[in-house]
Parts: structure tokens; C-alpha cells; sequence
């Protein structure tokens, strides 16, 4: 167990510990969520562990268009339309050309929007890893989305990884470790045990007591609350002792007590953001929460934001201009976001606690199709950032475009399982030890070795 | 084992039980009227009347823009001719304003139908989850209304006997009626919502796409093997392709694509499936051990291996258990499961609401354990919170956003397995953003208070919302400070009946109630009275 992960005092873990069993006595539940009230009293004492940021581009993003193998005949033959060349400013990576699965080096270079991916490239903290996806792949977005949450693709699947993560390594974690800033939960946080200390919220006005302060209401509501659900009565927890199903309820109306408690903490402690220049919308708003509740020393060590739009059917471009369009615009949104953020982090001095991951559910087909768009894919590339990454560097090889090296109808193979790429985060960056990795993997890969992507912090 | 409840055990905690149960609870006088229904004509009496199914099939109609029988691609709907793509436009339906129509439609049918039906079709909406991001992008929506509406029809059953056909497919499904769960089966393998979501409509005999003939097996009707069905036989992944091989050549009449679709016959309605007998395998096929059918004949189509699966017992038994789980609890023991599968498979071949009845009647669904022990889902939560405040609908803006944050978008599960159970750990339904909303969420109606909406466009909707009538909720002369035990029994009477609270909630409400009471005024305090009960963690029970 990393013990970064878990700075916070034994009082608020036995609280969680709590939370997942149903069968403590109820004098113990109560004095323990007693001490875990008095706990939310102290200041924070913040956290110097490692972040990690999931950044979910949803919808399939078209990641040959995003990394452009642009000298590639069956790239420009396979999009007489909507291929991307140098006479449209493409970012060229010509330090490093990117190893293939054909042998011969791949010429890549970066959307022309993605310049701030460019510049962390040049600075060494962006590392590209190709060719990555997982076996008979599903080209449906609601289950190949289940597949990248579950980790275990080609089940059933019952729970998330990231929950899985918590599950086993942060029995006694604040209840804020894991924050997700969207309206529907993910099911990559969710747990198969007791409460998962992750929270769900699109913004922190709706992660709030909605109080209507006035005269004979002096007490605020969440005092209200608190007192009705038994979080700071003397002699009455509030927890039933004869329900399991009800005290199972009423832990969770404590947890959203101190979760909300937490996030407002650290956003009032954040104060304003270093970076003042932040472009306006929902992506980049997520991210300055995310960078204020940093900066504000939340417990929180994942989070996790997400772009949607990038099922690009039709108009990818308009006309026949490869800049315009949704993908264009998408990227550009992507790219002064995350760029925003990045700069934030380096003027807070936490670039070096951050690893962001951008993913999708899969990439697009090689070939265009008839609406100046590109139907769903399998194997895409991800991007890894944070200022231990080891960056200008390929992890993976690029998938051959060939046609009789496509499955799945004209998508590219993968050769990375996006698994691995899990593992590497939790091990080598959160500090898992392997010996974890059957209980949060329960399906592995056939070649699970952790990729060299990142330093430990 | 499933014995009837005796009569003199009937009381008003077992009436309000089943009312909450089979429905969406009910108002005081709902529930004071439907005890002395069991009471004095007896309970079985009480439970038919639960069971009636009288309601009028037509009686919630689609939107226009789905009862068209022309191309509805686009987004527009244009009964005026009014092509105009501007936003003021009052014929746009672009695909989100299609998908809240959708949405409410499917809350109407919860409040307005037959409380039964509402369960039963919240019910097969989870069951048998779909991809609606994939119909709603494709087939406008419409996809979706048929989808629902067949369900629907199941859930509302067999209406005065009739044997309705299954109207977008008639010609080619077997012979059956509304309210039958192998009947249902079968709808939804023909359903353009489904097929379209699990692969079927690519799936020929020489291209086998496996996915529907899989989550057939594992959801929707054998379940994955758990310790009330590990004395039957495991299906294997031969009984996976064999049941894929069945399902193949259904088609979707493409609206969008029409020349595709040169072999289609002509004149079927939008979004139809249809059977391409060139790329079906009708080959003789093993499955489940079986190679011929009960009735003499090869094992040969779908109809085919849905007959065979709902024969087994082990299929009776796992929707016995989900059936169960949904309406009493998680955990029922072995022998009863085992007792439930047989009633539905071979005294009820399958009927739903004379099941349901069984269950309804019997001494298990009342037991102390069962009875105030469920955690109400989002649907449950709305439903009956609306009921017992006498209130409307929201705007369809407002349902989809409460949904949202109460993580139940109901055209989205969150994977093909539908929702997790609301029945304790792990679920997503109390996902602490969830659980925060929970606590928010009666202050739109106590005190229309709207931010709790996350856009403007939904506070906006709600603008002409009407104020809950709370005379009739907390009676004036009740409101006098000294009447305070009196307001409390008759407000938990409404919205919590059978539940105690404890004395230091009395006195933390006493307190609050008091206090506005006095500094502000009675109605103030009702409000907040309201609104605190109905943030308890004992609110969100059944």
C-alpha cells in the first residue's frame, strides 16, 4: 500500500472501514463517526502524493487524424477527403519518428491545433503510446466504454476499475479520493464494496446544501442535516442497528455530509487560480475545479474529466477543409483546456505530482466514409503527460494501416492492451505493489508487464 | 411455502407495504381505502385490485412527430411545412428535445397507468437495457417509442383478454398476448431497439455476430449461473453460437438508407425489422442438449431456442429471482426460488400478473425483514414523491435533469445489464453526488427552489409549475405551534408510513419548526417541515 495515498489520520480511515462493513456495533459506528466529524474540524493538512487525471474523450476520437502518419500512402489513400498534410500546419515530431508494427518507422506529426501537446512534447513531458486496445473489439460505444471502465473486456461487467483500485488499496481513504467531474458516475469508479470514496459532480454549485438563509433559519441547513442524520449528535449516531439496508443509506447521507464538507474546504482554501488565462467552456471549467481543488490541497488522488463529441460520422470537416469541423474544433477545445490546466499546475509547482491520461473508447476506421467522416475503429492512441513522464518517447508501436493487417472491417489491431497502461499508473505512479494487480485486474492480458512511461514521484 | 397471508393478519403496514410494492404508494385516504378493501372484502380482494388491467392501451399516445408512418429523419418534424432549420422554428425536434419527449412519456406512464403496470415497465426497461444513444442517433427516437410501448403493453397485460399483435412485426412472431414474459422474450428479439443494440442486424449465416444470442442467455433469461440455479445444467458456448446462429438474417428497414434495402418488402413502417430468409441459417441445431423441439421437428430459428430456454427451469428460476428481488427483497432462500420458478414456468406458463399474484398473496412478501427494507430507485423516488405531494409531472427538461443527478437517466443505463439493484452496497443509485441531490431535491417543491436544476434551460421549463397545495398537505389547524406531535404524525402518515423517527429528529424538527413559526410564519415552517423529512436518509425506503 502506498502510503502517500493515505495521509489522513487513523480516526477518518476507520470510518470507511466503517462504511464498508455493515455488522459493527452500533456504539463503535458512532464514536467513530464522532471522531470523524471532529476529523473534518482540523485543517487540512493537504497531500503531496501523486495525481492522476483521466481525461475521456468520448465518442471514439479519430486518433489518425490526431496523430497524423501523414507520409503514409494508405493514410492518404484511404482519405482523399479529410486527410491532414503538411500544407495545413501540422506539427511534424521530426526528433522521433514513431516505431510501427511494419518495422519501417512511422513520419507522425501532431494535429495543427495541438500545440500545446507539442510543446510538452518538445519539453519531454508528453510520451505517445500507440497501437492500444484489447482483443475482439466492440464497436459499440456503450459497451467498449464498459470495457475501458471495467477492465475486463469481453464480460459482464460488475464494476470498475478505478473502484477496484480503492476497494483494495484505500480502505480508510477520505471520501473525496476519487472525483469525477460530470453528472452520470462513471462505472470506472464504481465499487463492489460498501461506498467507493469517490464523488460525482458537474460542478461544485450543485455539490451543495442549496441553504435559504432568513429569519428563522439561523442554523445553516447543513447543521440541520447534520443533526438529523446523527453526524454530531452527543448520543445518537443515527445509524440503525437493526437495518442493514437503512444504515447502509444513512452511511451514505454521512458520507455526501463530509464530501460536500471537503470539496467546499479545499476550494475555499484554493483561493484564485495562477493562471489567468483559461478559455471559457465545460471542459476547461471542469479542469479549473480540478486545478482549484489542487491547489486547495484536496485529498483527492483521481480525477477525471470528459470531453464528448468526437463521434465523427459525418463532418468531421465541412467542405472540403480539413480545418474546420467537429474535429477540429474538439481538438482545439482539448488542447487550450488542457494546456490551461498544465500551466496552472507548473505556476502552483504540482506538474511534477500529475500524470494525465487522455483515452476513448476507440479510434476510427482507416478509411473515411461517405459523409466526410469516419465510422467507429478499434486500436487509437493515447496520450500520457505530467512532469515525470518520460516524455518525446513512443510506448507501443503504430498499428500497421494496411489493409489485410485491419480487423474488425477496416479498424486498426492494437498491440498495447490498454490494461497495461492501468497497471503502469497504479504501480509505477501510485506506488501498487504487482502483488495487488490480481484483485484490481481480475482478467489479464496476455503480456501485462508495465510499460516504462513514467518515474515514480 | 408461498401460503396465503391469513386474513387476520392483514394490517394497514401490510396494506401500505403492497400499495409501495406494486405501485407507488399512496395518499392517506388511498391508503386507509385500500386497507379496508382487504379487511372487509379480503385480502385477495385487495390484491386483485392491484392486478386489474383495465387501463386503455391508447390512452398515453406518442408524441405527433413518432405516429408519422413517413421518413422521420432529421430533425425536423414538419406537419406545417415549415422547413425553416432556425431555432425558433416551433417544429424543430432535434434529437435532444426527442429524447426528453421520450422521457416523459415513459414518467407519464409510471403516474398516469395503472400503478402496477408503471412498476412492471420500469422493471422491463432495466431487464432488457438497450443502447439508446444507437437508436436515438439512427432511428430518430422512434426506435425508442416502439421499444417502450411494447413494453408497455406487456407491463399493462393482457387487456380484456385480447391477444394483441405485436404491431411493428405482427407477420412474423409466434402466436402469444401481452403480459407473457416468453412472448415478451420474443418481442424484444424482434424489437428494432434491440437488434439494432446487440449486433443482430448484422448478424447472417455467414457472418455470425454472437453478442444478442449471448446477452439472451446470460441476461435476459438463464442469468449468469448464482447459487439458486447451480443444481441445473450450465449452458455452454456451444449453446452461445447455436443460439446466435438462430437469430440471423434479421434486418432493419433502413428509413435512412432506403436503396439498401432493395430485398425489403414494401410497405413497412418505419424502423421495422424484418426477416431476410437468404441470410438466416436454418440449419438443425443443438441447444441446451436438446435436438429437437418438444413438438416433434429440428431445432431451427429463434422462436425455436426462446421456446427451448423458457421450458428449462433454470430460466424460471432466474426471473423468479429477479422478479422477486425487484418487487420484495436480495435475498430470498433457495427453496423459495425454487418454489416461485415453478409456479411461473407450469402453473402459469409464463403469465406475469397471475405470478405476481402468488407473490402478492403469499406469507413471505410480508415479512418483517421485507417490509420498509428497500431502497426506493430514482424512478420510485419521483414517482411516488409527486404522489404524495399531489404534484404534476416536472417539464420535461426538469425530469431529464433530476434524472441526471439521481444517476438514472432512464434512456441510458449504464451498461447493457441495465442499472445495478437498488438493495445496499455498491450501488450506483446513492453515488454520493446522487445522495447529495437526494437531499436537494424536495426543496423544488417545497420551496420551488430551481437552482437545484444544473441549467438555465431547465429553470426556465419550470417556471409555470404549480405550488403544491398544502392545505391539503398540512391542514391550517394544524399548524399551531402546540399542534406540532399532531402535524409530524400526519405529515409521516403521507410520506413515511410506519416509520418512527427518532426522538432526536423530532426534536431537532421540533426546533426548526418552532423557530420559523414564530419569527416568520406557519406556512414558512410547513415548508421546511417538508422539506427536512423528506431529506432523511428513512425517506428514501420503502
Amino acid at each position: 500500500m502506498n502510503i502517500k495515498l493515505n495521509r489522513r489520520e487513523f480516526v477518518a480511515k476507520s470510518v470507511w472501514g466503517a462504511t464498508a462493513s455493515m455488522s459493527l456495533p452500533g456504539f463503535l459506528q458512532q464514536t467513530l463517526f464522532n471522531l470523524d466529524a471532529h476529523a473534518q474540524s482540523l485543517p487540512p493538512e493537504g497531500d503531496e502524493g501523486p495525481i492522476i487525471l483521466l481525461m475521456e474523450l468520448a465518442g471514439g476520437n479519430d486518433t489518425l487524424n490526431t496523430l497524423i502518419p501523414y507520409t503514409n500512402g494508405i493514410y492518404n489513400g484511404a482519405r482523399p477527403t479529410i486527410r491532414l498534410g503538411e500544407q495545413h500546419g501540422i506539427l511534424p515530431l521530426t526528433d522521433n519518428d514513431a516505431p510501427s508494427v511494419t518495422g519501417n518507422d512511422e513520419v507522425v506529426a501532431l494535429h495543427p491545433n495541438l500545440t500545446a501537446f507539442n510543446q510538452l512534447w518538445l519539453d519531454g513531458e508528453l510520451g505517445i503510446i500507440n497501437g492500444v486496445g484489447y482483443p475482439n473489439p466492440n464497436l459499440s460505444h456503450f459497451t467498449s466504454f464498459d470495457y475501458w471502465h471495467s477492465a475486463e473486456p469481453n464480460t459482464i461487467v460488475k464494476d470498475g476499475w478505478v473502484g477496484r483500485y480503492l476497494d483494495n488499496q484505500c480502505d480508510g481513504c477520505g471520501a473525496t479520493t476519487g472525483i469525477f467531474m460530470n453528472r452520470r458516475p462513471t462505472l470506472a469508479f464504481k465499487s463492489d464494496q460498501g461506498l467507493s470514496p469517490t464523488v460525482t459532480f458537474n460542478s461544485p454549485d450543485n455539490f451543495s446544501w442549496r441553504d435559504m438563509p432568513s429569519v428563522g433559519r439561523e442554523a445553516s441547513l447543513e447543521q440541520m442535516y447534520r443533526k438529523l442524520i446523527g453526524l454530531d449528535h452527543a448520543t445518537d449516531d443515527g445509524i440503525s442497528a437493526t437495518d442493514d439496508t437503512l444504515a447502509y443509506v444513512q452511511r451514505a447521507a454521512h458520507s455526501a455530509m463530509i464530501s460536500t464538507a471537503s470539496v467546499r474546504a479545499a476550494l475555499e482554501a484554493s483561493g484564485d487560480l495562477l493562471n489567468p488565462n483559461w478559455p471559457d467552456n465545460n471542459l476547461a471549467n471542469s479542469l479549473k475545479t480540478i486545478a482549484q481543488l489542487i491547489k486547495g490541497r484536496s485529498e483527492t488522488s483521481i480525477y477525471y474529466a470528459r470531453q464528448g463529441g468526437y463521434d465523427t460520422h459525418n463532418n468531421q470537416i465541412l467542405d472540403v477543409n480539413p480545418l474546420t469541423g467537429r474535429h477540429f474544433t474538439l481538438l482545439e477545445t482539448l488542447n487550450n483546456s488542457l494546456g490551461a490546466f498544465v500551466d496552472e499546475m507548473k505556476a502552483q509547482g504540482n506538474w511534477n505530482r500529475v500524470v494525465i491520461l487522455t483515452f476513448s473508447e476507440f479510434g476510427r476506421k482507416v478509411i473515411q466514409n461517405g459523409s466526410r467522416g469516419t465510422d467507429h475503429g478499434a486500436a487509437e492512441t493515447l496520450f500520457v503527460m505530467g512532469g515525470q513522464v518520460r516524455g518525446n518517447e513512443y510506448y507501443g508501436l503504430y498499428p500497421d494501416l494496411a489493409a489485410d493487417a485491419r480487423v474488425k472491417r477496416n479498424s486498426l489491431d492494437f498491440n498495447v492492451d490498454f490494461r497495461t497502461v492501468y497497471r503502469t499508473l497504479l504501480q509505477n505512479w501510485m506506488g501498487v505493489p504487482a502483488s495487488a494487480m490480481p484483485d484490481i485486474f481480475p482478467s489479464q492480458p496476455a503480456n501485462f508487464d508495465p510499460l516504462n512511461f513514467i518515474n515514480s514521484i | 411455502m408461498l401460503d396465503p397471508l391469513p386474513q387476520e393478519s392483514w394490517s394497514r403496514r401490510h396494506a401500505n407495504h403492497l400499495l409501495q410494492r406494486a405501485g407507488f404508494g399512496g395518499s392517506p385516504e388511498e391508503q386507509e381505502a385500500f386497507f379496508r378493501l382487504g379487511d372487509e372484502q379480503g385480502v385477495e380482494a385487495a390484491v386483485d385490485s392491484l392486478l386489474e388491467t383495465t387501463e386503455d392501451w391508447s390512452s398515453l399516445p406518442w408524441t405527433d412527430w413518432a405516429l408519422g408512418d413517413t421518413d422521420p429523419n432529421g430533425d425536423f418534424f414538419d406537419p406545417e411545412g415549415n422547413l425553416s432549420t432556425d431555432n425558433t422554428n416551433p417544429n424543430r425536434r432535434g434529437q435532444n428535445i426527442r429524447r426528453r419527449e421520450v422521457m416523459l412519456w415513459y414518467f407519464s406512464n409510471l403516474k398516469q397507468g395503472q400503478p402496477l403496470a408503471g412498476k412492471l415497465l420500469k422493471f422491463f426497461v432495466d431487464h432488457f437495457g438497450i443502447d439508446s444513444a444507437a437508436i436515438g442517433q439512427y432511428y430518430r427516437y422512434i426506435g425508442l417509442f416502439r421499444y417502450f410501448e411494447m413494453l408497455r403493453k406487456h407491463a399493462a397485460g393482457n387487456v380484456a383478454g385480447v391477444d394483441a399483435p405485436f404491431e411493428s412485426d405482427e407477420r412474423l412472431v409466434p402466436e402469444g398476448h401481452y403480459g407473457n414474459f416468453r412472448t415478451m422474450a420474443n418481442h424484444v428479439s424482434w424489437s428494432i431497439a434491440m437488434v439494432r443494440t446487440l449486433d443482430l442486424y448484422e448478424s447472417t449465416s455467414s457472418s455470425i455476430n454472437e453478442n444478442f444470442g449471448r446477452e439472451l442467455l446470460e441476461l435476459f433469461t438463464f442469468g449468469l449461473g448464482t447459487d439458486f440455479t447451480d443444481d441445473d445444467d450450465e449452458y455452454t458456448e456451444e449453446d452461445v453460437g447455436a443460439a446466435a446462429e438462430a437469430f440471423t438474417g434479421r434486418k432493419i428497414y433502413g428509413f435512412r438508407f432506403p436503396n439498401n434495402d432493395q430485398s425489403a418488402p414494401r410497405g413497412l413502417p418505419p424502423s421495422s425489422v424484418w426477416q431476410n430468409a437468404n441470410l438466416q441459417d436454418r440449419s438443425p441445431k443443438t441447444f441446451y442438449g436438446n435436438t429437437t423441439m418438444p413438438g416433434g421437428g429440428d431445432v431451427v430459428d429463434g422462436d425455436d431456442i426462446i421456446e427451448l430456454i423458457f421450458n428449462s427451469i433454470r430460466c424460471a428460476k432466474h426471473l423468479s429471482w429477479k422478479l422477486w428481488r425487484y418487487f420484495a427483497s436480495p435475498n430470498p432462500s433457495k427453496a423459495l426460488i425454487e418454489a416461485l420458478a415453478l409456479r411461473f414456468r407450469d402453473t402459469h406458463d409464463y403469465e406475469i400478473r397471475p405470478f405476481l399474484k402468488d407473490i402478492f398473496l403469499s406469507e413471505e412478501f410480508y415479512d418483517d425483514a421485507i417490509m420498509n427494507t428497500q431502497i426506493k430507485d430514482a424512478g420510485d423516488l419521483l414517482t411516488s414523491l409527486e404522489k404524495q405531494l399531489d404534484a404534476p409531472n416536472l417539464s420535461q427538461d426538469a425530469i431529464e435533469d433530476v434524472m441526471q443527478q439521481l444517476g438514472y437517466e432512464i434512456l441510458f443505463p449504464p451498461s447493457i445489464a441495465g442499472w445495478p439493484e437498488p438493495d445496499g452496497e455498491g450501488n450506483t443509485w446513492l453515488a454520493t453526488g446522487a445522495m447529495v441531490f437526494r437531499m436537494n431535491v424536495p426543496s423544488i417543491w417545497s420551496h420551488r427552489n430551481f437552482d437545484v436544476f444544473t441549467t438555465a434551460r431547465t429553470r426556465t421549463s419550470m417556471a409555470g409549475y404549480p405550488d403544491v397545495d398544502w392545505d391539503r398537505i398540512a391542514p391550517r389547524d394544524l399548524r399551531a405551534i402546540e399542534n406540532f406531535p399532531l402535524l409530524i404524525e400526519t405529515l409521516t402518515k403521507r410520506f413515511m408510513p410506519h416509520r418512527t423517527l427518532r426522538k432526536s429528529q423530532i426534536r431537532t424538527l421540533y426546533e426548526r419548526y418552532s423557530s420559523i413559526a414564530e419569527q416568520l410564519d406557519s406556512l414558512e415552517a410547513v415548508k421546511e417541515l417538508v422539506r427536512l423529512l423528506l431529506a432523511l436518509p428513512e425517506y428514501q425506503m420503502q
